[in-house]
């Protein structure tokens, strides 16, 4: 007898024809550490909250699902909130209190302990996570990482027996992100504690996990050991939108249809393409077009800027030039100011000394309608911060009304912009039902209404899965055929490799290198894509996925034709 | 808005007893011992005492009611929005959203709702800008408009402008004079009424001012959040609960 | 520093409840003058910056405030001039006076017990009463700053899309403000529902829910609470039978010095310098502590 046993779960939501889940059967053994994946949309965050009772969505729902071999809704109350952990997406609205210790013991006063026993396992938790140095921190203070964190231990302290999260690190940079994740590691390996984690982003936990379940429009499509559901997927046709997901070396390996063992890891990987490829020169035909100048839109010069006047200097000396028609990807650390290098840009922070310039003139002496119609628009990092009304069609309407058009002109741009993005089957949802991947479509279609000849991004992936990445990625792609100019800050190192013509690295309040991306990542040691850390030894010069394959392909044809 | 809950409630009901015990009989008891004892003089401490006193069944009622998270999450969260509201307005003395977005609480959600929200507004807006004599009172009277607001939200005429507009004037009033209760008692800690006609008389420009923001608030913000509210309500099934 | 901050909140709570309470209940000259001192004392000793910085506008309060009595308040027998036909009374000006050190003393009072009587000792003793209700408030202490920070994003992300509350006309800018704090609620309340299912999944609403605090009662503070109480019957005993009584009206009582006078104002001083005693005792321990090393 399993652990958690599914056993042919079908589940669909009140008004709505189609189950989202179809007859679902799935095990889990004590111990396992197990990554369920799949598109947005496919199922598998209903599937896991029908693992905790509190939370399970309203619906007809078929099939049982038996915990240590008790039905879920016959365990008592007390033990089913206790012994099964949830951590969901959003590091914020998971946090109740507004002390650090508060929350850790949160769980624990309401599953009556004593205050000994609460004491112990607060400290015990603080220890275990390394707590100890903000445990008497308001939770307002602490970093998007540190919240996610505490809200694990806050559940750990209730010693759960199956641990379930929910696209835990989606709001996370990357680097706090791969602190959860080896947190996770950790007490699945040290503890013995049996975790299900629901991800898109899988370059770390794919290698790690004991077994990948893989669903796909609410059924399970593959479910094995990640060697086998690699080789499983050879099956799965090459453009399915759920590979763009896999790990960079498993992607590669899939994409070349090899029959080898499966490379799991970037080392691995390196091993794999040794083994089978040998080095060489390789000019991409994709390379940036530099013989015909582009016209500066925007230009900052030497920009400094702090929020408070007796404040540390944020921006010191930053300087960006933008052309018309392309795309530059502004990274680095989080924290560094880049959100508000950004925020000078758009002249919604004024700097206190330098010269921000747009078509040449002083962007002081625009003034803000005419800066914000037409000109230049910016998409913030949060795409409900621009949610007014209540369905996703008066959104549009409520940002056209604003340019003074005849009504004929404002149904026509309308309808333009809802083709362009995609958004007819939204039109009459209330924004805040969308999934984060369409909220963001949304925000960016009610900025574009705004017809901007430079849009400043801000973060537009966080929390978007590949495929919606890719449609983000043709979108931007139009933009630039159309001549906008487009300054995106990011922490995705490989969307921004793969489709921008610039990067530029911001550290300590400047810019503090800037090239062509090509050139600009294949310069980089550390902070470089995995296809590049991957392939360096052999192609100088691959950076993205793609790439590799290209040449890997190239030599592949030549074996076979030689 | 429309009547979210029936009237034979028992938990009603029962605040209703606890409500009359400690009003009717703990409240002239207070009276006569301050009157007896202090020579009728100190109503500046006898006042503190029966605010909050008044204000204990409330809270006995609700622990009472085991309430749900859902509950409680929205009474917190319009508290907060009072709160920042509050402090997003610091510029304009007296011109504040707080005791519309109580009073709209308490339309959709009932008295009790309304009352806390109230009350929950007044003690986190003092952590904030600092604790003093006054926060008991502040905590009565926005309690009594969530709960005021709440009674009416359960008849349809909260539907209507002109009902809104009264109860804004009427609200603003109230407000004042609760609040000019205290300023004149905590000055030598006696009442007498020509007192309070002079205090309430130079503060007409702080209730006209409270009057009209209630009405500007309530105007522009009770459709849009009650809209909100019902949203909620819906989506989240916190009528079934 | 701030010893007495790190006492059991219910010694903190009940000392300013004694405190203020007997300060607002007596107006005795003398009993006022202590209780003023002290509450300098105190608000020098654990809030001095804040403090001095209140005095900007704490003065020209009491002035005003003393200035009133003897324009509304006409008894009193010692008159020495006549406005418009009312008499103004030494009694009267003494009075204002009076009741003007009371209120900045009750002032001080509370600025010294916002210092103390941090949010989660308040709200530690507040959920003993009502633990449901004292949990609204600590969540809604959570959300004033992030509702804070929010409106600066909304207001950001609205302004890039013509909705500036920075400028325009009055209208313009209230439509603006609305408009934001509508954005705010809408945002608030979708994402609060999630902040309820992690209640819940953390098992909030179960029966017999236990209260947690990193507060502990010790000896120290059952020693300090017995001495209070203590301090406060003395006085209140006093106060029945009559010794702390004082009368303004129609002239001032006499001030006599009886040795259980003296004895009260001893218990009212030493009870109001609890804290400062307190601060100074651990000071000094502490310097013998290391002196002894």
């Amino acid at each position: 007898m399993a652990f958690i046993d599914i056993q042919q779960l079908t589940f669909s939501y009140p008004q709505m024809e189609q189950p989202v889940l179809h007859h679902i059967d799935l095990s889990i053994e004590e111990g396992e550490f197990v990554v369920l994946c799949g598109v947005s949309g496919c199922g598998k965050s209903t599937l896991v909250k029908h693992l905790k009772r509190e939370i399970t969505p309203h619906g007809d729902a078929t099939g049982s699902v038996l915990y240590n071999g008790t039905l879920l809704n016959e365990l008592s109350d007390k033990i089913a909130a206790s012994e099964i952990g949830f951590v969901m997406q959003s590091p914020e609205n998971q946090i109740v209190t507004d002390k650090v210790w508060h929350e850790l013991a949160f769980g624990l006063e309401n599953l009556g302990f004593n205050t000994m026993t609460i004491r112990r396992r607060v400290a015990e938790m603080a220890n275990f996570f390394g707590i100890q140095t903000w445990f008497r921190k308001n939770t307002m203070e602490l970093s998007g990482g540190q919240k996610q964190i505490l809200n694990l231990a806050a559940i750990m302290a209730m010693q759960p027996k199956l641990l379930i999260l929910d696209e835990p690190t989606s709001q996370l940079d990357p680097i706090a992100a791969s602190e959860f994740i080896a947190t996770l590691h950790k007490l699945n390996k040290e503890l013995g504690l049996t975790i299900l984690l629901v991800e898109h982003r899988l370059e770390e936990v794919y290698p790690i996990a004991d077994r990948v379940v893989i669903m796909d429009k609410g059924a399970i499509i593959c479910n094995g050991t990640p060697k086998e559901v690699a080789k499983a997927l050879q099956h799965v046709d090459q453009h399915h939108p759920m590979l763009g997901g896999l790990p960079t070396p498993l992607r590669i390996h899939h994409a070349l249809k090899s029959q080898t063992n499966a490379p799991l890891t970037i080392r691995d990987g390196r091993q794999w393409l040794t083994n089978n490829f040998k080095a060489q020169e390789w000019q991409s035909k994709k390379i940036y077009d530099r013989s015909f100048e582009k016209k500066t839109v925007l230009s900052v010069k030497n920009a400094w800027f702090r929020y408070e006047k007796d404040g540390l200097d944020v921006l010191r000396g930053f300087s960006i030039d933008v052309n018309q028609g392309e795309v530059i990807s502004i990274l680095g650390g989080n924290g560094t100011g880049k959100t508000t290098a950004l925020g000078v840009m758009s002249g919604i922070l004024k700097a206190y000394r330098g010269k921000i310039m747009i078509d040449g003139k002083p962007l002081r002496k625009i003034s803000n309608h005419e800066l914000y119609h037409q000109c230049l628009a910016v998409l913030p990092q949060n795409p409900q911060t621009l949610f007014v009304t209540k369905s996703v069609i008066s959104e549009l309407q409520s940002t056209v009304e604003t340019q003074n058009l005849t009504k004929e002109e404002e149904n026509l741009q309308i309808q333009t912009i809802v083709r362009k993005l995609n958004l007819e089957s939204l039109l009459e949802r209330h924004p805040y039902d969308l999934s984060g991947g369409e909220q963001q479509k949304v925000a960016l279609a009610k900025v574009l209404l705004l017809k901007p000849r430079i849009l400043l991004l801000d973060e537009p992936t966080k929390g978007m899965d590949a495929a919606s990445k890719t449609v983000l990625a043709t979108l931007l792609e139009q933009l630039k055929e159309e001549g906008v100019a487009i300054v995106m800050v990011t922490h995705d190192i490989e969307f921004s490799a793969s489709h921008s013509d610039r990067c530029a690295l911001f550290f300590d309040g400047l810019i503090v290198s800037s090239d062509e991306t090509r050139t600009f990542y294949s310069g980089n040691h550390f902070y470089t894509t995995a296809a590049h850390r991957m392939s360096r030894h052999l192609f100088s010069n691959a950076i993205t996925c793609e790439d590799v394959i290209e040449q890997c392909n190239q030599q592949q044809n030549r074996m076979i034709h030689s | 808005m429309q009547p979210t809950t029936k009237s034979n409630d028992p938990f009603l009901k029962k605040k209703f007893i606890i409500t009359s015990i400690i009003v009717l009989i703990l409240t002239p008891l207070c009276l006569l011992l301050g009157v007896t004892l202090w020579q009728d003089r100190r109503y500046n401490i006898l006042s503190l005492i029966m605010v909050i006193l008044a204000c204990i069944p409330f809270f006995l009622s609700f622990e009472h009611k085991k309430p749900k998270p859902r509950e409680i999450l929205i009474i917190a969260v319009m508290s907060a929005i009072a709160v920042a509201g509050r402090a997003a307005f610091v510029w304009a003395p007296a011109f504040k959203p707080v005791t519309a977005i109580v009073a709209i609480t308490g339309f959709s959600f009932g008295p009790a709702a309304g009352f806390l929200t109230g009350a929950a507004t007044a003690i986190t807006s003092n952590i904030f800008c600092g604790q003093g004599p006054w926060t008991p009172f502040q905590m009565f009277a926005w309690g009594i408009l969530g709960y005021i607001a709440g009674v009416l939200g359960k008849t349809d005429w909260m539907k209507y402008k002109i009902w809104l507009i009264i109860f804004g004037l009427l609200s603003g009033i109230l407000y004042s004079f609760i609040m000019d209760i205290w300023t004149v008692i905590s000055y030598d800690g006696r009442f007498t009424w020509s007192r309070y006609f002079a205090a309430a008389g130079t503060a007409i420009p702080y209730t006209a001012t409270y009057a009209i923001s209630n009405i500007i608030f309530l105007l522009l913000l009770a459709k849009p959040i009650g809209e909100k509210l019902k949203r909620i309500k819906i989506k989240y099934g916190l009528l079934e609960e | 520093m701030k010893a007495f901050a790190n006492y059991h909140p219910i010694v903190i709570f009940l000392y300013f409840v004694f405190v203020i309470g007997l300060t607002m209940f007596y107006m005795h000259p003398i009993y006022l003058i202590i209780s003023l001192a002290m509450s300098i004392l105190l608000s020098l000793q654990i809030n001095q910056k804040s403090f001095l910085h209140s005095l900007k506008w704490m003065v020209p309060l009491f002035v005003i405030a003393a200035l009133i009595n003897p324009l509304i308040s006409h008894d009193g027998e010692k008159i020495i001039l006549y406005i418009d036909d009312n008499p103004i009374t030494i009694e009267a000006i003494v009075y204002g006076f009076a009741m003007s050190v009371m209120i900045c003393t009750v002032i001080f009072w509370f600025g010294c017990y916002n210092k103390l009587m941090t949010s989660d000792k308040f709200l530690y003793l507040f959920g003993k009463i009502s633990p449901a209700f004292a949990l609204i408030i600590s969540l809604t202490l959570r959300l004033v700053p992030r509702f804070q920070q929010q409106i600066g994003a909304i207001t950001q992300a609205q302004r890039a899309v013509g909705m500036d509350v920075t400028s325009g006309n009055l209208l313009h800018r209230i439509k603006c403000g609305i408009h934001i704090l509508s954005i705010l609620i809408t945002w608030a309340l979708e994402n609060a529902i999630e902040t309820a299912d992690s209640m819940k999944a953390r098992g909030y609403g179960l029966p017999k829910r236990s209260t947690f605090s990193l507060f502990s009662f010790e000896k120290r503070d059952a020693l300090t609470l017995t001495i209070m109480f203590i301090l406060m019957t003395i006085n209140v005993i006093g106060s029945f039978l009559g010794y702390t009584d004082y009368y303004f009206y129609p002239t001032f009582s006499e001030l006599v010095l009886q040795p259980i006078s003296l004895l009260l104002y001893t218990t009212y001083t030493l009870l109001l310098a609890l804290p400062i005693i307190i601060e100074l005792w651990e000071a000094f321990k502490w310097r013998s502590l290391i002196s002894n090393n």
